[in-house]
């Protein structure tokens, strides 16, 4: 760790942004502990196979990154009324005890280095609360962020019968010279035949690094839907899991993908079946361009008591550029026989038949090889059922075609 | 030996009996300098041979344990417990030409595993080891007139000095390549060593068997396949060995050079005893228009690694796997497959199949890379998984590296368990539980037995009904 870091990353630092906020003690020794197991900890894991790393954390100097006591953002959170979508500082002050049960209940803050990061420094934050039996309208969040470093957290419960869906944007605003880091970390608690869709789109500035972790415990008859945008940053490494824990839960992580320059996108989806008759799904399609490189793995692990599991996984990138590069790993961990599994993963490049068929109908070559890459993404756009989100992000597709 | 005899299905009294241990030399247990040297000097070997089991012996003792994500348990396997060395009593090194000059204890065991009879039947050639060193070897007459080689890795090492010296344990498996590897590099003994020239094409298999008698023991055995241009040549591989308390530790290398247009079948049933880890390096490098095959079958064991991988160096080669992994009680197997796509217009396919049952567990771990450059190359990876109860484990972990964008790589992976609608289709039929349930694992590596010939299918059939025998009742 550099000086720099060293002095960025104190003790002091984090009382002092403990005390602004006028946190708990709870809060803060929760803080001082993340900060003392940080240099502990390893980075989040990553794939190596014999002589390669496919996504080198270990040497980005984040510290280097931080900034603590200069985050700035502007936070745009607004929900219907039955639904209460409060500030992380309102709701430490006005529900400190609904907070403090389950702050860190589904994401260990200690899980790896960077969560630990993230848990000593964050300074904004959203709290959302979806009691029983509300059928909530679309929630959103939009974060941009308008400083070197921003550490943001995110806690979401949805109450018995309930059903709500988030909407989370970020994104990079005041110009800053050199490079900038972001991190964000998402609880889900879903409750007993609760319905939670996370959806976001991540689309900050390719001169920052992103780290996201993002997990949702889905209690009996629970679905936690994630639905994942990548388009910004330069180095992206975001996790996306749930633990299907109760009787007939189910989950479905959607993601979409476009990489271009020299982005570097380390996806990362994980289902853990750990009851009975509970059902996964997880579809992510991407295309990269230029040098871009996407890494991404899929994890559907099925524990010994998980009887009667469905699970399935599939994943497609399609390379538009000899200088990208495309790594991936989908993962079948099957521990209860009782199972329906299956995955399946490809790689590829646009279809010159197809390309063919179509120059030879006068549509000009570019303009055919923008049709098919929107088409490739139909089928996760189909899958996603917020309207709002599907159409943001096929707009940012188009304008990144349009480069 | 009948062959009503080799239909037996009692495990024991086919694969596992056990021989009087008689060696004529045997290292001490445990692995040092001296060791290497004594073993160097039993086979008064060249001295660069010399040079490179201690270079391999330097890796070894440097190289850390294989650390893979939910690999096996390997605490078990203590080097210093193992006796590398073990000579059989025999009159001839270098393996005799006829079963009879064969100490009658020595001939039994093979008799008994039925090679005398497929050699008869089927092969163009046979190498038989016995502990850790070839004890019979002989080929038809019509393929060393074509200037074919098949012989024992020592023997090689003496009389193609040169080509050996090229070739072993090079480019192909260095020592460096992992720390089995470099154990293999520097107490090897024993293996085939096959050279098949230009244009010439060895149109029954030749077959080498490797057997463990030994408690404590260790075999490793060095394969080198040499298949020069527009040649052919299928090389079989069988293993066994009887049960012990004490573990057994077979770490094979197998190299093998595929020419232009050259082919190669390299197929393999391994039915180890339940006390053996089989730790293995298998590698090919394969040429321009060349096509390589590996066809896998692993039934036994404790533990198995094995990943065996192809390097498709030249425009337009071609890589087949194709794996069966079975796990009953106690086992392990981790296998799967390694594809390097070095050139353009290259292809590969990978077909994968693994039962498990009893609380074994199985997983496949494959890795395939497409380099930049290599155009046009296409590769498709397919594994199913059949399991058996709840308390086995089946693990599917595909790794997927493509620098290249003018490419077509599929994986496809499914896991289920055996339907009970079938069984209960089966049943109706007038078929017993057990008999219904075999059938539907015949039917599951159907697509892979019937690329072997037919002799191993029918060896490989008979192995999985032994598997299945007995926790079915």
């Amino acid at each position: 760790m550099s000086t720099q870091a060293t002095s960025q990353l104190s003790e002091a630092v984090v009382r002092e942004i403990s005390e602004q906020r006028e946190e708990p003690e709870w809060l803060l020794e929760t803080r001082l502990s993340a900060l003392e197991a940080v240099s502990d900890l390893d980075f989040p894991d990553v794939i190596r196979t014999p002589g390669r790393t496919w996504t080198n954390l270990d040497a980005l100097d984040f510290e280097a990154l931080v900034d603590p006591l200069n985050q700035a953002e502007e936070k745009d959170q607004t929900g219907p009324e039955d639904v209460e979508v409060l500030s992380f500082e309102e709701a430490v002050g006005g529900h400190e005890a609904f907070v403090r049960e389950h702050f860190g209940s589904v994401v260990d803050p200690e899980e790896n280095r960077l969560t630990a990061l993230s848990t000593a420094l964050f300074t904004t934050g959203t709290v959302v609360h979806v009691p029983e039996n509300v059928n909530a309208e679309d929630v959103t969040i939009r974060t941009t962020m308008n400083s070197r470093s921003l550490f943001n957290y995110t806690l979401v419960v949805t109450e018995k019968n309930a059903s709500v869906t988030i909407l989370e944007r970020q994104s990079t605003g005041a110009d800053l010279e050199g490079e900038r880091y972001y991190s964000g970390v998402v609880e889900i608690v879903g409750g007993e035949n609760a319905f939670t869709q996370y959806g976001s789109l991540q689309d900050l500035s390719q001169d920052t690094y992103n780290y996201t972790k993002k997990h949702g415990d889905a209690g009996r008859y629970s679905t936690v839907n994630f639905i994942e945008g990548n388009l910004g940053s330069r180095l992206t490494k975001t996790t996306v899991g749930t633990d299907l824990d109760g009787n007939g839960s189910e989950t479905k992580i959607v993601g979409a993908f476009f990489g271009h320059d020299d982005q570097h996108f380390d996806l990362d989806s994980r289902v853990y079946h750990n009851d009975e008759n509970t059902t996964a799904d997880l579809v992510t399609r991407g295309v990269i361009d230029d040098e871009a490189r996407s890494v991404y793995e899929g994890t559907q692990n099925v524990g010994r008591e998980a009887w009667n599991t469905s699970s399935y996984q599939r994943e497609n990138t399609l390379m538009l550029s000899d200088e990208s590069e495309a790594d991936a790993s989908p993962k079948l961990i099957i521990n209860n026989h009782d199972t329906e599994a299956s995955h399946s993963a490809t790689v590829g490049q646009i279809d010159q038949e197809d390309l063919l068929y179509m120059t030879t109908r006068g549509i000009p070559e570019s303009l055919a090889t923008d049709m098919l890459v929107k088409g490739f993404f139909v089928p996760v756009l189909e899958e996603i059922e917020v309207e709002e989100l599907r159409e943001d992000l096929e707009t940012r597709i188009a304008e990144r075609l349009a480069r | 030996m009948s062959s009503e005899e080799l239909q037996d299905t009692d495990t024991e009294a086919r694969f596992e009996f056990k021989k009087e241990q008689n060696s004529a030399f045997q290292t001490e247990k445990g692995l040092t300098e001296e060791t290497v040297r004594l073993i160097s000097e039993d086979k008064d070997e060249p001295e660069w041979m010399l040079q490179r089991r201690l270079r391999a012996l330097e890796h070894f003792q440097e190289m850390p344990m294989p650390d893979w994500p939910a690999g096996p348990d390997l605490s078990e396997v203590d080097v210093g417990e193992i006796v590398p060395y073990i000579r059989p009593d025999i009159e001839v090194r270098g393996g005799v030409d006829d079963w009879e000059d064969l100490p009658e204890n020595i001939k039994d065991t093979f008799d008994k595993l039925g090679i005398p009879e497929a050699e008869k039947n089927a092969l163009s050639g046979v190498g038989a080891q016995y502990e850790s060193e070839i004890v019979y070897q002989n080929m038809k007459e019509q393929w060393e007139d074509k200037g074919v080689i098949f012989c024992d890795m020592d023997k090689a090492v003496q009389e193609h000095e040169e080509i050996v010296k090229e070739h072993f344990m090079t480019r192909c498996v260095p020592p460096s390549d992992n720390k089995f590897a470099a154990l293999h590099g520097a107490i090897w003994s024993g293996g085939s060593f096959v050279y098949v020239p230009e244009n010439t094409t060895v149109e029954m298999p030749v077959q080498a068997y490797f057997r463990m008698n030994s408690e404590g023991m260790g075999q490793f055995e060095h394969t080198l396949i040499i298949a020069e241009e527009n040649s052919e040549v299928h090389y079989i591989e069988g293993c066994s060995a009887p049960k012990y308390s004490h573990f057994n530790l077979h770490s094979g290398g197998v190299e093998v050079f595929v020419g232009e247009d050259a082919h190669v079948q390299y197929s393999t049933v391994q039915n180890w005893s339940r006390s053996t880890y089989n730790l293995n390096t298998k590698r090919a490098i394969c040429e321009a228009g060349g096509t390589m095959e590996w066809v896998s079958g692993s039934m036994g064991s404790k533990v198995t690694m094995l990943y065996p991988s192809t390097i498709l160096k030249g425009r337009g080669a071609t890589d087949n796997h194709i794996t069966i992994a079975f796990a009953g009680e106690g086992q392990n197997i981790d296998t799967g497959a390694k594809v390097y796509h070095n050139a353009p217009n290259t292809k590969s396919t990978i077909e994968s199949k693994s039962i498990s049952k009893d609380s074994g567990r199985t997983n496949y771990r494959g890795l395939v890379h497409i380099a930049d450059g290599a155009e046009n190359s296409s590769t498709s990876v397919e594994c199913d998984a059949l399991m058996f109860d709840n308390d086995s484990t089946s693990d599917t972990m595909p790794y997927m590296e493509i620098n290249e964008s003018k490419v077509d790589v599929a994986h496809e992976a499914t896991v289920g368990k055996i339907g009970d609608e079938d069984v209960f289709y089966l049943q109706s039929r007038g078929l017993d539980d057990d008999d219904a349930k075999q059938m539907i694992v015949a039917g599951f590596i159907e697509p892979i037995t019937e690329e072997l010939p037919i002799e191993y299918a029918v060896e490989l059939n008979r192995l999985i009904e032994l598997e299945m025998e007995g926790s079915l009742g």
